[in-house]
């Protein structure tokens, strides 16, 4: 009886103790629930073991696009602006002409600045600043000397034109002492090299900057607080125009007139603008090319695409003598190999933008891009899709046969994607490079990736063969290019990256050096209606032999090539060498390997024709290499400053740290007049959603102004707890009323029983007294 | 015969010390049904006292109306309203009451902030009462507050974001700003230190 008793009153203790278990069990899945709302899909998706953190939780110290009163332009500006570009294309360089003119309307002195893109390998040379019938030429100065330059002459009423670089494609110009119902022209030059691939030609000429995210991880391991990082990211910020604020400027605000006068060297077909409607006058070898529509908003990439009639020159050689040295400029294109028989099988890592900034026509541009490339998979291929806005989900925990289920999964997870938030690129281009095979092994856990090996020996497959490839598809409007090159450098491994840039407006200095870093190219989808003909373009580059191991050398002296590692091309890409040296003379040999076979050109000098943009095109791709050189750290920051100032003063270039300044000699602001400030708003790059946009970045505005204002002139305030719980305590509540209910149910039941039995057990007891 | 006196003493003390043993279990439950009734009775409190003051607030907003100062909902608050919040697309409309306190929020979204010289206004409420509906707000909706003093306010809702209790900040300048804060995320029952913000700008017209 006794040893009944006390098996039962443990029988009670376990009740509690299964009480206690489910109780907490309530209480964590609750706390699960709400973690996993956050990212639906990685919960359907395979076991998490070898990933990093997959979905960074909403970042509270994430970034923004534009902060206060900069964010977004109501009012109609003061200074009008309008900008004719006139670009000569001669062979295989453009000389293009940019001329912005800033006219007051108002009756205040005013001084005003605008935000603008060039074309990222544009190299800006030249600075005229037009009062009236008074021309005054640009000169080249260090930055720090050209702003104080520009801030002297400013107190003192002259006129002033700054031109500054923010970035490669982004350029800032400032104009001081403007008068009431005066008009100043500003009038850049720059020179750019001609894209080609395959017999195609293009000039691609931006129009507007789209405005970035500024992300909040870039002191992440860095040493720059976001305090620096901000100040270092407050040039690339302008407002944004409202598009209603546009409705009412009238004649359109910032209006841009194009002329393109092409003289490609042959005889030019197929001329055709994809974003706008063109005129193409003009007989063989030279065309005029303008707007049909005279001038257009300044609100989407121009571009003006050709191809030879005929066969295209393989090859294009100029030369130029600056100062000491002789400078050539060698186009030389590779055969291309067709491949015979299957490609390897390939690895391929998607990483899809869904950010903000994409919302409007570009998510479903990307989006069809990436169904297209799905679809050319086969089932020897590995593929991975990483999405990222400021959060980030990973499809599959590691690179995952392209078999139906998985590609299934991968399209309803891609139809799935929303344009929302900020652009957190960094996490997610580390996840890419991340997950690397067992070439790497050293990065990766060990267990997993014997596990992907074992998988390959049962496929009967050499992992080492597979070529893995990472394949970006973002409008790149980020602030924090540096930290993307400096990641790529340094962890790419044996992946190469690839850019598609996507939208109206892309960044493309962030998809040529991304694309550099990571040995890969770059192609750009402007409209939905593109995905699929560039995306097609850009697989068969990458599916086609790669040209590797280049060299260059000229007999009889060195030559001094910028980059001085020339990089791998694709099928169809040319080479553009740009070297200098003492003496040019001899022959240029080329050689390299493409798809395993040695292929070797010779180029006698003597043919080179005399060009006079060669010099400076060759120190701005040699400026390029010195920044690549800074992002991958094999130099310090103040090596790299100090030998781009001297390649700017020396080239008289515009670069990150030199710039062009013009002043008026004598003053026109009257003493005592009031000069006021106005930076220009940009038109929002075509396709992109306003309201979406800014409803995102508003919110971001009030998040940041602690970094940009003090904190007495903003309030911070606490938010009071405004979580009663009250579902949690009614389910415990409930759970104890339904589990005391029941014990005690059970309770009676188990006691009647043990009546019963007891009343047998005393039956028998006096029975057995009784006999 | 003093054996079996004995006997049956014995047997009395067994029997007190098995009707021991079967109530201390018996009572172990009734505590436990206890225990959920109160706290089922408490949890419940929360939701219906929520419910019924929005009641009693809608009359007092009426009133308040209708004579231009602020009534007390019933004699003893220390808190009157202010003004009515109201979403249109949700069928959501609840009388805001002044101050921020704990207590108040129990009835009603409070005022954490109402400052006309900066044209900014931010309201919290519980996220499982009063402003369940936040986490069904989407940008564009349109939020109505009607105020005492008869005006009536439209904003649309603009942007969400998410900060720590202690991080938020109000802009200086705006064009009338409308906040709705409360506690994220939405699913869970444990108080964190995640705070959502539906931002909602004035329609000016």
């Amino acid at each position: 009886m006794r040893r009944i008793a006390v098996s039962l009153d443990r029988d009670a203790m376990a009740m509690m103790l299964i009480l206690g278990l489910v109780a907490m069990g309530a209480l964590t899945t609750s706390t699960f629930a709400a973690r996993a709302t956050a990212n639906p899909i990685h919960r359907t998706a395979a076991p998490v073991e070898p990933l990093p953190a997959s979905t960074a939780p909403i970042s509270s110290e994430g970034g923004l696009i534009l902060r206060g009163s900069r964010e977004v332009a109501t009012t109609v500006p003061a200074v009008r602006l309008g900008t004719d570009i006139v670009a000569d294309v001669d062979g295989q360089t453009a000389r293009v002409t940019v001329t912005q003119a800033f006219r007051n309307t108002s009756d205040e002195w005013m001084e005003a600045t605008y935000l603008y893109p060039l074309p990222d390998d544009g190299a800006v040379d030249t600075l005229k600043m037009v009062v009236g019938d008074r021309v005054f030429e640009g000169e080249i100065k260090p930055r720090e000397e050209a702003q104080q330059i520009y801030e002297e002459a400013k107190a003192n009423g002259q006129k002033a034109g700054l031109v500054e670089q923010s970035r490669p494609n982004m350029f800032r110009n400032s104009i001081a002492n403007v008068g009431p119902g005066e008009t100043v022209l500003i009038q850049i030059e720059f020179q750019a090299p001609i894209a080609q691939v395959a017999g195609d030609y293009s000039l691609r000429m931006p129009l507007v900057v789209g405005p970035r995210y500024i992300a909040g991880s870039t002191n992440s391991g860095g040493s720059l607080t976001r305090a620096a990082m901000l100040a270092g990211s407050a040039d690339i910020l302008a407002p944004t125009a409202d598009p209603d604020m546009v409705a009412q400027a009238g004649s359109g605000l910032n209006p841009v007139s194009i002329t393109v006068n092409l003289a490609p060297g042959f005889d030019a077909e197929a001329i055709s603008s994809p974003y706008h409607a063109v005129n193409v006058t003009g007989e063989g070898t030279t065309r005029t090319i303008t707007l049909a529509d005279g001038a257009v908003p300044a609100n989407r990439d121009f571009e003006l695409r050709w191809s030879a009639a005929g066969d295209a020159p393989s090859l294009g050689l100029f030369r130029q003598k600056h100062g000491e040295m002789d400078y050539v400029m060698a186009t030389i294109t590779p055969p291309s190999v067709q491949r015979i028989g299957e490609a390897p099988p390939r690895e391929m890592i998607f990483v899809i933008d869904n950010s903000g900034s994409m919302a409007g026509d570009s998510m479903p541009a990307a989006r069809r891009s990436l169904l297209y490339a799905l679809e050319t998979l086969r089932p020897e291929d590995r593929f991975n899709i990483i999405r990222f806005d400021d959060t980030m989900t990973v499809l599959f925990p590691e690179a995952y046969a392209a078999y139906d289920r998985a590609l299934e999964q991968a399209k309803t997870f891609v139809h799935s994607l929303d344009a929302e938030g900020g652009t957190e690129m960094l996490p997610a281009l580390r996840t890419a490079l991340d997950q690397q095979g067992c070439a790497d092994a050293s990065k990766v856990d060990p267990g997993s990736c014997a596990v992907s090996a074992a998988a390959d020996l049962a496929m009967g497959e050499d992992k080492t063969e597979r070529v893995r490839q990472v394949i970006f598809l973002t409008d790149g409007s980020l602030s924090n290019e540096a930290e993307m090159m400096a990641e790529i450098n340094q962890n790419r491994g044996e992946s190469r990256v690839f850019m598609v840039g996507i939208g109206s407006a892309p960044n493309t200095f962030l998809m040529r050096r991304m694309a550099e870093a990571g040995r890969g190219t770059f192609t750009h989808v402007g409209m939905g209606e593109e995905a699929e003909p560039q995306m097609q373009r850009l697989l068969d580059r990458l599916a086609s032999p790669v040209a590797t191991n280049l060299t260059a050398t000229v007999e009889g002296g060195n030559i001094d090539f910028a980059p001085r590692d020339l990089p791998d091309l694709y099928a169809g890409e040319p080479l553009v060498l740009l070297g200098r040296t003492r003496h040019l003379a001899g022959t240029l040999t080329v050689s390299g390997m493409i798809g395993g076979e040695r292929w070797s050109q010779r180029i006698p000098l003597g043919e080179a024709r005399q060009s006079d943009v060669v010099a400076k095109l060759w120190a701005h791709r040699r400026i390029a290499e010195v920044e690549a050189e800074r992002y991958s750290g094999e130099t310090s920051h103040e090596r790299v400053d100090a030998s781009i100032e001297e390649l700017g003063m020396a080239f008289h270039l515009v670069t990150s740290r030199t710039s062009l300044i013009a002043v008026d000699d004598t003053p026109s602001r009257p003493e005592g007049a009031r000069l006021t400030r106005e930076e220009l708003p940009l038109l929002l790059p075509a396709g992109w959603d306003f309201d979406h946009l800014f409803a995102t970045q508003f919110a971001n505005e009030s998040r940041d102004l602690p970094m940009r204002e003090s904190d007495k002139q903003r309030q911070r305030l606490e938010l009071p707890n405004t979580s009663t719980g009250y579902r949690l305590t009614l389910t415990l509540g409930l759970m104890l009323l339904v589990s005391g209910g029941a014990g005690a149910a059970w309770w009676r039941r188990r006691t009647e029983w043990q009546g019963r039995l007891d009343t047998e057990h005393a039956l028998l007891s006096l029975q057995r007294r009784a006999t | 015969m003093t054996a079996a006196l004995a006997h049956s003493a014995n047997t009395g003390r067994a029997d007190m010390k098995g009707v021991l043993q079967r109530a201390l279990p018996l009572m172990l439950f009734a505590a436990i049904i206890v225990g959920g009734l109160g706290l089922t009775a408490k949890a419940l409190y929360i939701p219906v006292k929520a419910e019924l003051a929005q009641i009693l607030l809608a009359r007092a907003f009426e009133d308040s109306l209708e004579q231009g100062t602020p009534v007390k909902p019933w004699s003893w608050a220390d808190t009157a309203p202010m003004a009515r919040v109201t979403v249109s697309r949700l069928g959501v409309s609840e009388v805001v009451l002044s101050g921020g306190s704990g207590e108040a929020m129990a009835f009603g979204p409070t005022a954490v902030l109402d400052d006309a010289a900066r044209n900014v206004t931010v309201l919290a409420a519980h996220r499982d009462t009063h402003f369940e509906f936040v986490q069904k707000l989407r940008a564009g909706d349109e939020i109505t507050l009607e105020r005492i003093d008869g005006t009536s306010e439209q904003y649309a809702v603009r942007a969400f974001e998410t900060v720590r209790w202690d991080e938020f900040g109000v802009p200086d300048h705006n064009t009338g700003l409308l906040a709705l804060t409360t506690c994220y995320p939405f699913d869970t029952d444990t108080p964190g230190p995640l705070r959502r913000i539906a931002w909602a700008q004035r329609i000016i017209g």
